[in-house]
């Protein structure tokens, strides 16, 4: 069935380097069309004819109750590494947001990169409970549609592992965004602030820290002081406008704001507040940055000021544009310790700087998209973006981070990244280090 | 030894005198995009200011004032007395808070000795972490590694940097590199065996905890851990691990919070931050503190990626869906519009008697008009990519789900 509608597509749709590999090559054709539009060119088959979409009926209009990206789409997915997990098992491993494909500064809950220490749990709402005792002077229990009565907000706020980037410490690794960078999302989360619980349940004075652990196998548990508890920590039940998924710690999961997302503890069980911090295993033997000193950076909560270019990346290239061609530079940047200021770019490998524009909105602990208009020359460059922010954080070079912290220290890597344009307009990642 | 830098937060500098000192070298070139001007004043888009810079993090706290935290309204109503949920009861509390803290609180009864250990390791820890714990599975190393200190206390081989030709990694072991042994416990207890966790009793617990610790040549109190040796929470928590004094900031004690936002008050110093350096930067690095960057390109490139790099905007394979045969699924696309209901006056689908009359004259019949058309329906359906063959398909679907059901 649909046999000529197959024919036409197979014709009409090639690979995006095919593309630009056919544009590129017509494209003194293509550059005098613009002065002289139709003189030269074939007549293009998908203008000429009606396409199949219309001329016949379409789907009926809730034939998804529940609606999918474009099947055309369907290569934009999270992505996995053997890398990134123990001997290859991925129920403790963690899969990339295809950044390379973000758009804005919501990532689609399906694209969320994913961190699980025990497999992805499936929790049934109905037998959820949260519970909060320890030093207050009321304890409670909550069912999930007591925690949704109380009264929530909703924050745009990035959610980031600290691990992300950590193939790169010792050199470059991997050549695309996604796994460059892709340990990171951002969305908008809805939940209460847990101070609002906290100003009914009476914290004692002797509360300092506070231990939030999951239900999931792993019981992923860490320690957080009370001074940010009291400032933005959130309970979430909410992302991008529905439920949290079930990767994202369906039914709650905490939300500690440009923190450590290890931190907002997913399948959110109990949180418990004491006079001492409790050393559990992911706060001891992992996410603890080791250093050349031989010693490592405990409770290391705020995740680095930081950028990546996102257009031109290895995976979205430069190759189909010819000398001359306007092109935006974009990319995003991010802080966990408050906003974004500004954004400075380097065709050089950062011997020389210019600034660029941020675009959109420009939140705390948020994604934040900068912009920069090039004219593109067709020659090689060595492509960075460095950011800085409100606690007058800059973004180090390589060699700036390494100086303090060694290569060893898996967590918080944050120096400036490099991408290398070729005179083909091809783009590497490469790392400018000594 | 690590000494905590008490220098104090800034508070109150203004941004400009602050973005003037991490500035350096920007006044000269103009490049090329002829907005560098602007290099030396702070961005317009920097909205907020810094004197909120006081976060235990080294960060800005965002006042919540006027209905107003940072770019967000938020609601100013009082959210006094709201109030839901219920008081947990003693023994729901004492169900979930089975935590321990290094000081041995909320450890539990029981103990097991590092024989017993030993079987429980062999059989359901060691496929994953390897004999002995010894790792090579790929799985966490739990045991081995080089303990031996410097004249610091600091474990010598966690100095380890694979920079510059060296090779040899640090090893993070419970032996090496963990900070508290009670860490072990709750973790082995609620988190282990991977598959199976919380399947272990306090008793095994702690005998496959005593197995780790012996295989790390921890001694207790003095006394070396050998087979008989029985661990239970008074002795856990006597342990001191090799590298119990190997992280900062200084997290415990009264003082603990106000360390760790000293600590990170200075992230120059001690985490490692840039300057915004605009023209002629100079970064130099490498053993010798000198050398100038280079550009390093990959090595080996990581390509093992799943699923695997693709980018075409084409067509995903198809799945077979085996919830609906092919010729319902092109009943579906050509003929359900008008075959679902007799609305549009063709035989409905499922009217035993409609189609008692369409098949009257034999099924070759039906299919001939199926494919030439008949009234007020046109050839196939409408669909001309229909060959003979599917029609038929399609003609006898719906002549099945036209019989009487018995």
């Amino acid at each position: 069935m649909n046999k000529e509608f197959d024919t036409e597509e197979s014709a009409s749709v090639v690979s995006r380097r095919d593309f630009f590999k056919r544009t590129a090559s017509v494209s003194a054709v293509a550059a005098a069309s613009i002065l002289a539009p139709g003189a030269l060119l074939a007549d293009d088959e998908n203008i000429m004819h009606h396409p199949k979409w219309g001329t016949s009926l379409g789907d009926e209009c809730n034939y998804n109750p529940y609606g999918f990206p474009s099947k055309y789409e369907h290569n934009v997915v999270r992505r996995t590494s053997a890398l990134m997990s123990s001997a290859g098992d991925m129920h403790a491993a963690i899969s990339m947001t295809p950044l390379h494909e973000q758009k804005g500064i919501i990532t689609p809950s399906g694209l969320h990169f994913t961190r699980t220490h025990n497999g992805v749990a499936h929790v049934d709402p109905n037998k959820y409970r949260l519970m909060i005792h320890g030093l207050v002077e009321k304890p409670i229990v909550l069912t999930l549609e007591q925690l949704k009565r109380y009264p929530s907000e909703s924050k745009i706020l990035f959610m980031e592992c600290p691990s992300n980037g950590a193939a790169e410490w010792k050199g470059p690794q991997f050549n695309s965004l996604q796994f460059v960078r892709g340990m990171m999302s951002c969305s908008e989360w809805t939940g209460v602030r847990l101070k609002t619980i906290l100003d009914e349940l009476g914290l004692k004075p002797e509360a300092k820290w506070m231990l939030a652990e999951g239900s999931d196998g792993s019981e992923m548990s860490r320690t957080l002081p009370i001074e940010k508890v009291l400032d933005d920590v959130m309970i979430v039940w909410g992302q991008n406008g529905e439920a949290l998924r079930d990767e994202q710690g369906y039914p709650v999961r905490l939300m500690a704001p440009g923190w450590e997302a290890n931190l907002c503890v997913k399948w959110l069980k109990r949180l418990e507040f004491g006079d001492k911090p409790w050393y559990a295993k992911e706060e001891t033997s992992k996410y603890t940055a080791l250093t050349a000193s031989g010693r490592a950076i405990q409770h290391f909560y705020a995740l680095e000021t930081n950028s990546v270019i996102t257009s031109p990346c290895p995976e979205i290239p430069w190759t189909d544009l010819k000398k001359g061609d306007l092109v935006e530079i974009e990319g995003l940047a991010w802080s966990g310790h408050g906003t974004i200021r500004g954004v400075d770019i380097s065709f050089d490998g950062g011997k020389n700087w210019v600034e660029a524009s941020l675009k959109g909105l420009v939140l705390p602990k948020a994604w934040t998209r900068f912009s920069y208009m090039y004219r593109y020359e067709g020659k090689p460059l060595l492509l960075q973006s460095r950011s800085y922010d409100d606690s007058d954080n800059v973004q180090p070079t390589v060699n700036q981070e390494k100086k303090v912290v060694g290569v060893e220290g898996v967590y918080h890597r944050n120096a400036i990244h490099t991408w290398a344009v070729n005179a083909k307009g091809e783009v590497n990642n490469v790392q400018v280090r000594s | 030894m690590f000494k905590l830098d008490r220098k104090s937060i800034i508070i109150g500098t203004s941004a400009i005198a602050t973005s003037a000192l991490l500035l350096s070298g920007c006044m000269g070139t103009t490049a090329s995009s002829g907005d560098s001007a602007s290099a030396g004043a702070p961005s317009s888009t920097g909205v907020y200011s810094i004197k909120n810079k006081t976060a235990i993090d080294g960060g800005v706290t965002y006042e919540r004032k006027n209905g107003t935290y940072a770019a967000y309204k938020y609601n100013e109503q009082s959210t006094k007395g709201v109030n839901f949920g219920r008081t947990p009861t003693a023994n729901e509390i004492a169900a979930w808070d089975v935590d321990a803290l290094p000081d041995g609180s909320g450890l539990p009864e029981g103990e097991g000795s590092v024989e017993e250990g030993d079987e429980l390791f062999e059989a359901q820890c060691a496929s994953c972490h390897g004999d002995f714990g010894g790792g090579g599975n790929g799985y966490p190393q739990l045991a081995g590694g080089n303990q031996a200190k410097d004249k610091n206390g600091v474990v010598i081989t966690l100095k380890n940097q694979r920079e510059y030709g060296k090779t040899d990694a640090p090893k993070r072991t419970v032996g090496t590199y963990w900070p508290v042994a009670t860490t072990l416990f709750t973790y082995i207890r609620d988190a282990m065996p991977y598959a199976t966790p919380k399947s272990l009793s306090a008793n095994e617990t702690y005998a496959i905890t005593a197995y780790i610790l012996a295989q790390n040549g921890i001694e207790i109190d003095g006394e070396e851990m050998d087979d008989e040796y029985v661990l239970n929470a008074e002795k856990l928590t006597k342990v001191v691990l090799p590298n119990r004094h190997g992280f900062y900031p200084n997290i415990d004690g009264p003082t603990g919070p106000a360390d760790v936002k000293a600590f990170f008050a200075d992230r120059a110093k001690n985490i490692g931050s840039g300057t915004r350096c605009m023209t002629d930067c100079k970064d130099p690095g490498g053993q010798d503190g000198k050398t100038e960057a280079k550009v390093m390109k990959i090595g080996y490139e990581m390509k093992d990626v799943v699923p695997a790099y693709a980018y075409a905007r084409d067509l995903p394979p198809e799945v077979e869906d085996k919830s609906i045969t092919k010729a319902e699924k092109m009943y579906n696309e050509s003929c359900k519009l008008c075959h679902a209901t007799d609305k549009m006056g063709a035989p409905a689908v499922g009217d035993v008697e409609a189609w008692r009359a369409v098949t009257a004259k034999g099924v070759d019949k039906v299919v001939y008009n199926a494919i030439n058309g008949m009234g007020g329906m046109p050839p196939k359906g409408g669909n001309e990519d229909l060959i003979p063959s599917e029609v038929k398909e399609i003609v006898d679907f719906m002549i099945e789900s036209s019989k009487p059901k018995h």
